[in-house]
């Protein structure tokens, strides 16, 4: 696609995919219905209040059911707020766990280290879906209501005085008008706005991956100054944003005043009987006061819904990032090629991985045998392609040109050898449970004898049982408690607990020490037996276990 | 006060008031006059369409004689008014805030990496982001709501002094119920704090799962685990999701209340407003309308305290340790330097060998200070490296990592990272000397090429080569290599070394280097072998070649 129409189309793709994301979310309608219900309330308050005012005067008795009927309507538009906020946050809600799956499964599908960033999978996944929330509970709400309460209010308007539901009516569409104006000239503002911010935190975010640098090159001062100057940057351009906003929002505002200024100056004059022209009605102050306090609530479903302009534009910049995420995901459940009963041959033909949005391949028509059960090391320095490689096999980097072979299975055929693979890799997962259950992982049902024999086969019961209770003991997110070491160990178990014919290892001996790296070494091979290994490193040991080695 | 346990950041903070305080002041003022405006202008109007209907009735006569020009004109001013202060309100108190955090979030990163190394260096790239982005957004509400005491002080005061024209009970009875009001937001606020604390603390474990999960992808995908990752993730997702709804029913019980209050005390001051006259009644009432309603909103603000602790207590150990000190601090031309009982002495070039995980980087570190270094560990010029400051240390050796790490930013700017003083010709001849010169003079853009994040844009020999020049800018009387050549072809290596040999010829600078591949090492003059079970702290031998 090229670059510039979907740029120029954005919005509106934006928009149809907000509508179809919140497709048959009744929750978004109840709460836009119920924000409706709030103008009858409105007018109750408005009855309420002006014959409560003139009754008064004739004693308490005859305007206390007006007063009650005013606290009542007061504490009903309380109830009706309540009961819309909550109505629109549990659609939102729906829409949002919708996205989040979407969003997240494209995440797994091209784990960062590619084309994308770990900052950007965390923004798209979190904040990303979080700037839909406003949409869906403030903004649709908003727009539905707009649509109709202005129009029950001046229909109530029309029983006591058709003339001031007649300015009301008039008043309407230049106040449309502009409203529409002010949000089109902030939208681009706030674009730009969205842009320095988003700049701003992958500034920190650089500057924080790479403090070893600073520090090591004493650039902390300079570092804090070019922040510094980014961050004024920002700030210069969100007070021009805000202005606009304020200006806008202020316009609106006083555009309402001087409404409900000309509603207010017809009936004072037609009270006072004063008017230079006839007309068809005449005024008490009962009627009058009305009406004046109805006239504000006109106004207000518009400038509730102007508020709420942001919440859009939020999640048209959301959606920006989640649209290409939800086209690109893949299927979570990769189809089971033919299952493989011994170590099959791996073929790379020409393979080319070009990331989209990137100019240049991570390895352009690459070339390589790994017969059957044999090891091949791949050597190379960081980002040189060792991972990509084989995140290829799993279907996690994309074949844009060749193909790789495993025995008679083609890759661009099946997607992703991944049922047949067995991995050890540079981040371990580890999830909150026991040292067995995160071992467990990479085979449910795997009995405890079965889990004892890999943990111990990668020298993880010696080091765990003496310290603390084995295999029971607890893990918390953070792995608290296992070493890096350790961690990669784990990560060793899990392989070794899947019986699949091919072993693919990430760094398997990175931040052990000479004598656990020894002993891994025997692991490694003792995995290897009967399977095909292809094992990423730096280490020369783990070289030295390879039938055949690669630099990239 | 949200601020009492974090007193670091209280102090920055106060200080960003103070040096904002002509703004805030304004804003202040202008929140005064916008509620003193407000209040009028509902009295205002309400009085005048009573008194308007009471002299129509009158007759023809008493309506010619309503002055309805100074009322007319007073509201006109007073609506004018009104939005006048509320933009100038919106601006100053918002430019004020923005201003305070855009001096707040270099603070923090300065604090950070004033921090012990062990600290600084764990902090995780999504928490970095959290901190320095949305934790300083959420306090930016302290700047952005100094101006709330004035305008809801001034609301009230007005709207009980109008209240009292129609007797001293409306007055009164208005005045209860702002209390009432106040007493109410009061009793909530606990709710809504605690609600706060576990949305941002819920926020913040979503991030962290989808971090861990998308770096453990391939494993996910390998053990068939993805959908499993997704449904922890959607449990997450709405457990977060679940405190949201939560806090909206909250808010949505605070609003609530805050409506039944409002209507129950313009009854009251309307029933109490009896005695007096129609328009006054009408003015009591409308005066309660528009006294409550600014109350109201400056009370709303109060349920973000939750949120705004928390961000405090996540932001408040990142300055615990002061700002970052003065730059080159040290006092040596050029140090000999020790570790492990040997001496080198100024300008040698020293070769560290030894397998993968033998403790090589480590020790390139503690010499950095990247990682504290053990008491008696290395020492400089005779003076215990643990003892000396990290500035102290680090000004003796220019450094170019194993990992190539590079600034997202343009080649100029990695550069300027070692020497910002250098101009041209020095980065052309540092360039020259890594054998990158022709590459970048190809580019476009020249020493203004984007490399991308972490050199994304350079092939590994060409990140490798980049952090080599940078080492080579930075005047240090040491230089630390850490495999330099890693990923150059053996052409390229060897014209790199020839030329590195060349310039330390001329510099005299030492020389630390540690490779797997053997021409680099050809370049020194002593050998120290890394190895043996206790690798990590000690040089196996060491020799002269």
């Amino acid at each position: 696609m090229a670059v510039a129409p979907a740029s120029v189309a954005a919005p509106f793709a934006a928009r149809d995919w907000l509508r179809a994301a919140g497709k048959g979310e009744g929750g978004v309608q109840l709460s836009g219905l119920l924000l409706i219900l709030d103008a009858f309330a409105a007018v109750g308050f408005a009855l309420g209040l002006a014959f409560g005012v003139t009754g008064i005067s004739s004693g308490l008795l005859r305007a206390a059911p007006w007063l009650a009927l005013l606290a009542a309507s007061a504490a009903l538009r309380g109830l009706l707020a309540k009961a819309a906020a909550e109505a629109g946050a549990g659609a939102a809600l729906t829409v949002k766990a919708f996205a989040r799956r979407h969003a997240f499964a494209a995440v797994l599908a091209q784990p960062p280290g590619g084309a994308r960033t770990a900052g950007e999978s965390m923004a798209a996944v979190v904040e990303g879906v979080e700037a839909l929330d406003g949409y869906f509970s403030r903004f649709i709400p908003a727009r539905l209501a707009s649509a109709a309460a202005p129009l029950v209010v001046i229909a109530a308007a029309a029983f006591a005085s058709p003339i001031s539901a007649a300015i009301m009516t008039a008043t309407l569409i230049p106040f449309i008008v502009g409203m529409v104006l002010a949000g089109l000239s902030a939208a681009e503002e706030s674009r730009r706005q969205f842009q320095a911010l988003e700049r701003l935190s992958g500034l920190f975010l650089d500057r924080v991956r790479a403090l070893p640098l600073i520090l090591a090159f004493q650039g902390e001062a300079v570092q804090v100054r070019a922040l510094t100057l980014r961050a004024d940057e920002l700030q210069r351009r969100t007070a021009s944003v805000l202005r606009i906003a304020f200006i806008s929002s202020g316009v609106l505002e006083f555009f309402a005043a001087i409404s409900v200024a000309v509603v207010a100056v017809y009936c004072g004059f037609n009270l006072l009987r004063l008017l230079p022209f006839p007309v068809p009605e005449t005024l008490d102050l009962t009627r009058a006061l009305f009406v004046l306090a109805l006239a504000p609530e006109v106004y207000a479903p518009m400038r509730r819904l102007a508020a709420a302009y942001h919440d859009r534009q939020a999640a048209e910049a959301a959606v920006a990032s989640l649209a290409p995420l939800s086209q690109a995901t893949q299927p979570l459940t990769v189809a089971p090629p033919p299952s493989l009963d011994r170590a099959p041959a791996i073929r790379f033909v020409g393979a080319t991985v070009l990331y989209p949005g990137t100019d240049r391949p991570v390895f352009d028509r690459f070339d390589l045998d790994v017969p059957p059960d044999s090891i091949t090391v791949v050597l190379g320095p960081s980002g040189a392609g060792k991972s990509t490689l084989l995140h290829l096999l799993l279907g996690l980097a994309p074949l844009s040109a060749g193909e790789v072979w495993i025995d008679g299975l083609q890759l661009s055929a099946v997607g992703s050898f991944a049922p047949l693979i067995a991995w050890a890799g540079q981040a371990p997962l580890i999830v909150p449970g026991t040292l067995a259950d995160n071992i467990a992982l990479a085979r449910r049902g795997a009995t405890h004898e079965e889990i004892a024999e890999a943990a111990e086969r990668v020298g993880l019961g010696g080091a765990l049982g003496a310290r603390t209770m084995g295999l029971d003991a607890r893990l918390d997110e953070r792995g608290g408690g296992l070493s890096g070491g350790e961690r990669r160990r784990l990560a060793f178990a899990r392989a070794l607990l899947k019986p699949a014919p091919i072993l693919l290892l990430d760094e398997p001996t990175a931040n052990l020490d000479v004598e656990s790296e020894r002993r891994m070494l025997s692991v490694i091979t003792e995995a290897a037996k009967g399977r095909t290994t292809l094992i990423a490193t730096h280490s020369d040991r783990v070289a030295a276990l390879a039938d055949q080695v690669i630099r990239l | 006060m949200i601020l009492a346990k974090t007193k670091n950041l209280r102090a920055l903070v106060d200080g960003e008031r103070r040096r904002q305080g002509r703004a805030l002041a304004l804003a202040s003022l202008s929140a005064a006059v916008l509620s003193v405006a407000s209040v009028a202008l509902l009295s205002l109007s309400g009085w005048f369409i009573a008194a308007a209907a009471l002299a129509g009735a009158a007759g023809l006569a008493s309506a010619q004689m309503f002055n309805y020009l100074i009322p007319a004109a007073a509201v006109r001013f007073l609506a004018i008014l009104r939005t006048g202060f509320r933009y100038a309100e919106r601006v100053a108190s918002h430019e004020a805030a923005l201003k305070a955090l855009a001096r707040i979030r270099p603070a923090l990163f300065a604090g950070l990496a004033a921090a012990p190394p062990k600290e600084a260096l764990a902090l995780s790239g999504g928490e970095a982001s959290a901190r320095l982005v949305q934790d300083v957004d959420a306090i930016e509400t302290l700047f952005a709501r100094l101006s709330n005491p004035w305008a809801a002080g001034a609301a009230v005061a007005s709207g009980v002094a109008l209240t009292g024209l129609a007797g001293w009970a409306p007055a009164l009875a208005l005045a209860a119920f702002c209390v009432i009001a106040t007493f109410n937001a009061r009793h909530l606020a606990p709710s809504h704090a605690r609600l706060g604390r576990d949305q941002q603390r819920a926020a913040g474990a979503l991030k962290d799962a989808v971090a861990a999960f998308a770096a453990a992808a391939p494993e996910l995908r390998c053990y068939g685990l993805e959908t499993w990752a997704a449904d922890e993730i959607d449990a997450r997702g709405r457990a977060f999701g679940a405190l949201k709804l939560q806090s909206a029913r909250a808010q949505g019980w605070s609003s609530l209340a805050q409506s039944a209050i409002l209507g129950l005390a313009i009854a009251t001051v309307v029933a109490l407003a009896a005695r007096a006259s129609t328009s006054l009644a009408a003015l009591a009432g409308l005066a309660t309308v528009g006294t409550l309603e600014i109350l109201a909103g400056v009370l709303k603000a109060m349920e973000q305290n939750g949120a705004v602790a928390e961000a405090a207590d996540r932001l408040e150990p990142l300055l615990v340790h002061g700002a970052a000190q003065g730059v080159l601090a040290g006092s040596w031309a050029e140090p000999a330097i020790a570790f492990d009982g040997q001496l080198f002495a100024p300008g040698e070039r020293i070769a560290i060998a030894g397998p993968s995980g033998a403790g090589k980087t480590t020790l390139f570190e503690r010499l950095l200070v990247l990682r504290a270094p053990p008491a008696g560990f290395v020492q400089i010029d005779g003076v215990d490296l643990a003892a000396l400051s990290a500035a102290e240390a680090r000004r003796c050796f220019a450094y170019a990592p194993q990992d190539a790490a590079l600034l997202a930013g343009t080649v100029r700017e990695n550069l300027a990272l070692a020497d910002p003083q250098a101009d041209d010709d020095a980065l052309w001849a540092v360039l020259h000397d890594a054998a990158l010169d022709i590459r970048v003079q190809q580019a476009p853009e020249g020493l203004d090429s984007w490399v991308g994040e972490n050199g994304a844009r350079l092939s590994g020999g060409e990140r490798r080569r980049l952090c080599l020049a940078r080492a080579l800018l930075r005047p240090a009387p040491w230089l630390i290599l850490d495999e330099p050549t890693e990923g150059l072809d053996e052409a390229t290596e060897t014209l790199v070394l020839n030329r590195l040999q060349q310039r330390l010829d001329r510099t005299g600078q030492g020389l630390l280097i540690a490779s797997h591949r053997a021409a680099p090492l050809r370049l020194c003059s002593r050998l120290v072998q890394f190895g043996g079970s206790d690798a990590a702290q000690t040089p196996a031998r060491s020799a002269r070649v």
